[in-house]
């Protein structure tokens, strides 16, 4: 029985030398859910998964997963979670069920044991047909999820994914994230590192934003957007117009962080002072090259966190597309 | 939710396992094992075509009992052929660790020292396959090994404890720097060892400096007590120079690697 949630860590810090590269976290995964962990390149969130899951040792701080120390019963936190790294490679030269097999001994499962449930991982992650064909000529698509497959040889309880979809073709990553979300509602709590904001509002039930070793922001996606309010105008104009046209925009909303060469404001009067914006910056004489509305997103949310704007972020959602609900993991109990 | 399946794995089960994955990587990797088997073959080759003339003189010098040149080399194509083999052996272990091979094995529950000793028994099976083949072929072209099948039975342990105790040292590099190449940048300091030692050369034809230095090398003294047991047949003496050595090595290459993979663990 655990007492603890699943993942519990406090004030976790790692040290690099000078660099301080994870900077007091607290975090707190519930049983059952989908743990998005959000941030850019080197926030953080990679070496704090490795010191969830036992290959880092943090410099402060405590962490608990599945009940367990990382640091004192690293042995059995190893034997309790499932992990796929970013930067874990698959040796190319064996086959998909020759790995599946070796992990299975690995994990100390018993050999019958293993080979069935190997057979279930290969035909569960639509790797059957290629499970004696050697990884190396797998594309990314099918090593992710033979990754995937590895991580679960053991039926975890905590299944951490780092970065799962990174380098993965549009179709790829929709077939993982069904399969994230299958695991999830068969009760596996997942933890997931993603740089993409789209993944992380699609899959998470809660998410918690990284930027500089620091959790930022931590919450429900949806109320996390909610808190930032107004929807965000984007404007195009010509280089040497940008002043003006700034002053103008500053009369409708604070001034929010764009991508370079675009004016962002944040609406106060939501979507329906667009026309009064058009108006102001055509009588100022500002030629307005491109505009659009975007609702806050969770590209918003980081931002308003964090004064920057996250890496390749372009999945914000515009605010006329009214799309199909989205699924969330389980919520916590 | 279920619990995990996982139980304590049997650290045995695990060197199997793993052990097993490193021999069949290499096997699938055997262009890359070639030089290991091919250099020592064609030396054999140029090197009887040669020297033939030269037997005379090493039986006066060293081996009265010796029949031919394809003889006197067998000893040293073994040794040369596991020592590039063990090269080849430690690159693997780098390249785990360069991939991300090495660090998916520390996310499991697998027994540390499992990883290590793992692809040691890989080399060692390794080393006493390649042994075996040198001998194989060599007979088949003319050698005649006169401790017989003892003489044999110590060759290729011997080709398993070289490969060992130079696979470790290696081993212990690959921990240490993380890096195939730089584990493969030894394979030419392997060749600089062979000539610089009675691998091709009875000890007794040298002189100077040269003579000094393969005094001093530890695979003069592997290559002569193999010699001796191919060219003048069994003698325990023999026996134990070919073997002692290779332990000898074995044991400090196995402490230096255990020392380095401590190290690294406690470093992340």
């Amino acid at each position: 029985m655990q007492e603890r949630p699943p993942v519990l860590a406090e004030g976790l810090v790692r040290h690099f030398g000078d660099v301080r590269a994870v900077d007091g976290v607290d975090l707190q995964v519930r049983t059952g859910e989908i743990f998005g962990f959000l941030g850019p390149n080197g926030a953080g969130k990679s070496t704090t998964v490795r010191m969830l899951t036992t290959l880092l040792r943090p410099s402060a701080g405590r962490a608990w997963v599945a009940g367990f120390d990382v640091v004192a019963e690293a042995d059995a936190v190893r034997r309790s979670i499932g992990v796929a790294l970013q930067d874990a490679a698959i040796d190319p030269l064996m086959t998909g069920s020759e790995l599946l097999d070796l992990q299975g001994v690995l994990y100390g499962l018993p050999r019958e044991h293993a080979r069935r449930r190997a057979g279930e991982l290969l035909e569960r992650v639509g790797l059957t047909a290629a499970a004696s064909r050697r990884v190396g000529t797998y594309s990314g698509g099918m090593r992710r999820r033979l990754d995937l497959a590895l991580s679960l040889i053991h039926a975890p309880t905590v299944l951490f994914l780092d970065e799962p979809t990174t380098g993965l073709d549009p179709m790829s990553r929709l077939s993982l994230w069904e399969e994230v979300r299958r695991l999830n509602a068969e009760g596996t709590t997942v933890l997931l590192t993603t740089q993409y904001l789209e993944e992380a509002d699609q899959l998470a039930g809660r998410i918690a934003i990284i930027d500089r070793g620091r959790i930022v922001r931590e919450g429900d996606p949806k109320d996390l957007k909610a808190a930032v309010g107004s929807p965000t105008l984007f404007v195009d104009v010509p280089t040497g117009q940008a002043p003006l046209a700034r002053e103008v925009l500053a009369r409708f909303g604070d001034a929010r962080p764009s991508p370079e060469g675009t004016l962002g404001v944040g609406l106060a009067g939501g979507a329906g002072a667009m026309s009064d914006v058009v108006r102001a910056l055509d009588e100022a004489g500002v030629q307005l090259d491109h505009m659009e509305l975007k609702a806050p997103s969770l590209d918003d949310v980081f931002a308003e966190a964090t004064g920057h704007r996250l890496e390749g972020a372009a999945e914000a959602a515009p605010v006329e597309a009214a799309g199909p609900p989205k699924r969330r993991g389980r919520r916590g109990r | 939710m279920t619990a995990p399946l996982s139980v304590r794995p049997r650290a045995l089960a695990q060197v199997g396992a793993l052990s097993r994955r490193a021999v069949v990587g290499l096997l699938r990797e055997f262009p890359l094992l070639l030089p290991g088997i091919l250099f020592p073959l064609v030396f054999v080759a140029i090197n009887a075509g040669s020297f033939t003339k030269s037997l005379p003189l090493l039986r006066a010098c060293c081996y009265p009992e010796l029949d031919s040149f394809v003889t006197f080399t067998l000893a040293s194509s073994v040794v040369q052929g596991v020592l590039f083999g063990s090269v080849q052996g430690a690159t693997g272990l780098a390249t785990d660790i360069e991939q991300g091979f090495f660090e998916r094995m520390l996310a499991s529950p697998v027994n540390r020292t499992a990883i290590l000793v793992s692809r040691l028994a890989g080399a060692a099976f390794l080393g006493a396959l390649q042994a075996l083949l040198f001998a194989v072929v060599l007979t088949i072209f003319g050698a005649r090994v006169a401790a017989g099948a003892a003489g044999y039975a110590v060759l290729i342990v011997s080709g398993a404890l070289i490969a060992l105790g130079f696979g470790a040292l290696l081993a212990a590099m690959a921990i240490k720097t993380g890096s195939a190449e730089a584990v493969q940048s030894t394979f030419p300091l392997a060749f600089v060892l062979l000539f610089a030692s009675s691998a091709f050369f009875p000890r007794e034809t040298m002189t100077g400096w040269f003579r000094t230095l393969a005094d001093w090398n530890p695979l003069s003294h592997i290559t002569e007590g193999l010699r001796d047991l191919v060219i003048d047949g069994w003698s325990w003496s023999a026996a134990l120079n070919a073997l002692d050595l290779p332990l000898a090595v074995t044991a400090v290459g196995i402490v230096l690697a255990l020392v380095a993979l401590r190290r690294r663990l406690a470093a992340s």
